[in-house]
């Protein structure tokens, strides 16, 4: 029961944390894949996740004339329906110039890129949950358009992005003069930062992030959205362990008295029977991590079944930190069961007290 | 060759009084009682139930505080030990047997051997071998992998002990030794402390109900209302 108990506790942590990893790689992944050099938003804008940016799409013109500027790639961001047969879903609709090699989705998991107009990559979890595949219609407004790709990275749990040409996203606000933001390629050997500021000087209204900077921007945005509900949750469990660990370690030293009295009477060193405590509580903790960690791979399996939007990730490295937490915690939940030994007393296995 | 009374008592009571505080009232267990035990010396202590037999073996151990009175413990007077050293003397030279065993269930009769040597911090291969030898003294090498659930009560006693004798211990403290066994199973038992005390030259006080015990002690003493004569 303690090892169920301390393995639902482990694979609650090792969920969470795998939603956590899963939104973040899915929020980021487009951004973080991305080849271009330089990202031109609207003044003050400094992410894509939550903040609307807005520039015209005839500075493009003025900014492919500047020096070290090989082209620049307008990018057009909607929060859209996408019509399915069950109705309108709700998508990150990103539209792209597909003729130059930017801002297109950062992989294809099956199928192609978009080609043409009347084309559309979309989330391979969008596409798994209402039941699309490869050469299936969608409609975005009245537009008709075929399902040519799926993409990965691109599952942002709340959201989904899907990819059409830059011509079909204008289409859908039915206006062609502005874009969200413009990705600008440099040619070789241009000075990243002279350029930025060049475009700055030269366009108003504008600020112009380098790749980094503007990765760790979104990600900052995803985190200060995420983390803190995430936290909480994760706090919850480890509160739920500790109290479960500590509950049964209180128990199993109550049922154990007489044996720790015997051993008190014999002699036992003062630390000897608090480390078979904490030596318990590791064994236990042990056990029901690796019983945890066996469950928890099939399990996220099924869920992906269910649920294909809950993009459930993990790394070598959230494994160390469940670990070293669940080992943290064992120790913590020794300490009530320990203060209760205390209230043993070798007398008790007298035959008079 | 010294005579008994000339050697240094292992244990001594000068005039140990016990009383526990009750709602109301107190109840005193042991009056004003003065004691020695000498190496070599079977000493049965005879007394009806709760006439302060089993507090009288616990003060005469340290494991707990007299209420007025003095103990001596191999030499030196109880309250010159602290917490740490009376626990290390009781595992080194201290042995207990108890009417119930108390075996630890979970181990079997090799680990509950070899249990009490980890408490005096003995060398792995020498507590192995120290703790087969006493399997073997008392007969019941069999029993090396059987666990406390498995043995009949006579074989549970031998391994009792066996352990109260891992670490060499030079006072044995028996309660009620014989109490759960069958009458021939706790006769052989008593032989066998009495064998313990004459030719080992260890201390063995024990306690027990029953006279049948009597000639195989050295020393006979009642306790009745807390008063030993």
């Amino acid at each position: 029961m303690t090892v169920s108990g301390v393995a639902l506790c482990v694979i609650l942590i090792h969920f969470l944390l795998g939603i956590y990893k899963g939104v973040a790689d899915g929020s980021v992944e487009y951004i973080r894949s991305s080849k271009t050099d330089l990202w031109i938003m609207q003044k003050h804008t400094t992410n894509i996740l939550r903040s609307t940016s807005i520039i015209r799409n005839n500075q493009r013109g003025e900014i492919e004339e500047l020096p070290g500027v090989a082209y620049a790639s307008p990018l057009l961001f909607i929060i859209g329906s996408v019509n399915v047969s069950d109705g309108p879903k709700t998508a990150y609709i990103i539209g792209y110039d597909s003729e130059k090699n930017l801002g297109g989705p950062p992989s294809i998991h099956q199928g192609r890129g978009i080609q043409a107009d009347n084309e559309i990559v979309l989330d391979r979890s969008f596409a798994a949950k209402y039941q699309l595949d490869l050469g299936d219609i969608v409609r975005i407004k009245q537009h008709k358009l075929t399902v040519v790709g799926l993409s990965s990275g691109t599952n942002m749990f709340v959201l989904q992005y899907v990819f059409v040409t830059l011509t079909e996203a204008f289409k859908i606000i039915n206006f062609g003069g502005i874009v969200s933001c413009l990705q600008v390629k440099l040619k070789p050997g241009a000075n990243q930062y002279q350029v930025a500021r060049s475009i700055e000087h030269k366009v108003p209204d504008v600020v112009v992030y380098g790749q980094e900077t503007f990765l760790k921007n979104n990600i900052e945005e995803m985190e200060s959205g995420v983390l803190p509900m995430l936290f909480v949750i994760a706090l919850i469990g480890s509160v739920v362990l500790t109290a479960i660990l500590s509950l049964i370690l209180s128990i199993n030293v109550l049922e154990r008295r007489k044996d720790y009295a015997v051993m008190k009477a014999l002699g036992a060193p003062q630390d000897f029977v608090p480390k078979l405590v904490i030596i318990q509580s590791f064994v236990l903790s042990i056990s029901g991590l690796m019983l945890g960690m066996l469950v928890f791979f099939p399990l996220m399996k099924v869920v992906e079944k269910i649920a294909p939007e809950v993009s459930v990730s993990t790394s070598i490295y959230h494994v160390i930190i469940i670990s070293l937490g669940v080992m943290f915690i064992s120790l913590i939940s020794s300490l009530y069961p320990i203060s209760k030994l205390k209230q043993i007393y070798p007398m008790e296995v007298f035959n008079e007290k | 060759m010294k005579n008994k009374m000339q050697q240094e008592p292992v244990s001594r009571l000068i005039g140990v009084s016990k009383t526990f505080q009750g709602f109301n009232r107190e109840a005193r267990v042991l009056k004003d009682i003065d004691f020695a035990i000498f190496p070599g010396e079977l000493v049965l202590l005879l007394g009806p139930s709760g006439s302060g037999k089993s507090t009288f073996l616990t003060i005469l151990a340290g494991l707990q505080p007299p209420t007025s009175g003095e103990v001596w413990l191999f030499g030196k007077e109880l309250q010159a030990y602290t917490q740490a050293t009376l626990q290390e003397l009781r595992a080194a030279k201290l042995g207990f047997i108890f009417q119930t065993f108390h075996l630890i269930d979970a181990l079997t009769a090799l680990e509950n051997i070899l249990l009490v040597m980890k408490f005096t911090h003995k060398n792995d291969k020498l507590a192995l071998i120290r703790a087969k030898e006493l399997l073997e003294q008392f007969g019941i090498l069999y029993l090396i992998d059987a666990y406390p659930r498995t043995m009949s009560q006579g074989e549970k006693q031998r391994v009792a002990i066996a352990r109260a004798l891992a670490n060499n211990a030079q006072l044995i403290i028996a309660d009620e030794p014989t109490g759960s066994l069958a009458t021939d199973q706790g006769m052989e038992i008593v032989l066998l402390l009495s064998n313990l005390a004459k030719k080992e030259n260890r201390s063995v006080i024990l306690t027990s109900h029953d006279q049948r015990i009597i000639p195989y002690a050295d020393r006979v003493l009642f306790l009745q209302d807390g008063v030993l004569s």
